[in-house]
């Protein structure tokens, strides 16, 4: 991956309504020197509208399917468009961009094909502590079963090469394929490395983001497919 | 004897129709005639069906009728979840598929268009 250039960095940013602060997102990641690709969710505002003319490629689900549904559509785009490095971000504007160089680093740093962000090593200034306490019980949820060995397990900000993305299948359309993920990782045997990332709670992306009730579906909802397994 | 008469009009309403299906879809119209005749059988002989629940070991005839119902309905239940998962599925790579050969790239330097509003604030 030596001189990766950053046009093969394919940044894929899942957006559902997010009209007033996607083109802020994707205009940072363009001039960072990034592809921008948005995966515009059956948005009913302008968010495919705002993507685009800040310069990203986008990609538009006919209807509503969910984070995880339109992360794999972004994935599924870069790869076929031969990019060699795909990062996922989110587009409320709680992620850096300038954090994405240190995943990338780190991808080619450590050979490792999976780069996760975690809040945990790095800074989240903001954070509610009741959600710090959900986060930490999930991350204690995913090191039980999955074995791996994380701080954050709920971290949208990764950076993955050609080869992991080609091992992520996620079939969680809603919003438990965070810890899909990090089961395919961890079948995958591919190398994994955290970096710390800052994650910004804004009135905004705290309105947006997931409550509690949320969070216990989401518990409920990965039991059940334990089971099923 | 009421009741007796109701149960039964409703259950031959279902023989009926799962008959009517048998068509399109055998296995489960098979099952649901099965289960219908059951029915009508134990709704005029109950005695039988106390008998038959002491002999698997359960005390009354009801809760043995109560017993497999409950089974059966987990069976649908589960059944219909499965299927509607295989359905979003489906869906998911369909609506993918759609959206991907509709991807519009970046309006882009390069690109000169008449209206190069590209200039990012």
């Amino acid at each position: 991956m030596e001189g990766l250039a950053r046009t093969q960095i394919h940044v894929v940013i899942p957006a559902y309504n997010e009209g007033p602060v996607i083109s802020r997102v994707v205009g940072e990641v363009r001039r960072a020197g990034y592809a921008a690709v948005v995966v515009d969710d059956g948005s009913s505002d302008a968010t495919a509208q705002a993507a685009g003319a800040a310069g990203a490629t986008v990609i538009t689900h006919p209807f509503n399917l969910g984070q995880g549904a339109a992360l794999q559509t972004g994935i599924d785009y870069a790869l076929a468009q031969q990019a060699e490095v795909i990062v996922t971000f989110d587009a409320d504007g709680q992620h850096r961009v300038s954090d994405i160089s240190r995943l990338t680093d780190a991808l080619e740093q450590e050979r490792a094909d999976f780069a996760l962000g975690s809040r945990f090593l790095g800074q989240a200034p903001n954070l509610p502590p009741l959600r710090r306490l959900l986060l930490r019980a999930a991350t204690a949820f995913t090191r039980l079963t999955t074995g791996l060995e994380l701080t954050d397990s709920h971290n949208g900000l990764r950076a993955i090469t050609r080869r992991g993305a080609a091992t992520i299948k996620l079939r969680q359309n809603r919003m438990a394929h965070a810890s899909e993920w990090l089961a395919q990782i961890a079948v995958s045997r591919l190398r994994y490395v955290e970096c710390p990332v800052t994650i910004e709670y804004t009135t905004y992306s705290l309105a947006k983001g997931q409550s509690l009730g949320d969070a216990v579906l989401i518990l409920l909802d990965l039991f059940a497919r334990r089971l099923y397994r | 004897m009421i009741a007796q008469v109701i149960l039964s009009i409703l259950l031959a309403g279902i023989l009926v129709y799962a008959w009517s299906e048998y068509a399109r879809s055998p296995a489960v119209a098979v099952l649901a005639l099965l289960v219908a005749a059951a029915g009508l059988y134990f709704v005029w002989m109950p005695e039988h069906s106390t008998q038959l629940a002491e002999l698997v070991g359960i005390g009354r005839g009801v809760d043995l009728i109560l017993y497999v119902w409950v089974c059966l309905s987990l069976i649908v239940v589960l059944n219909l979840h499965l299927k509607l998962r295989t359905q979003m599925e489906l869906i998911t790579a369909l609506a993918r598929k759609i959206a991907l050969a509709d991807a519009q790239p970046p309006r882009a330097a390069g690109h000169p268009s008449k209206n190069q509003n590209d200039s990012k604030s």
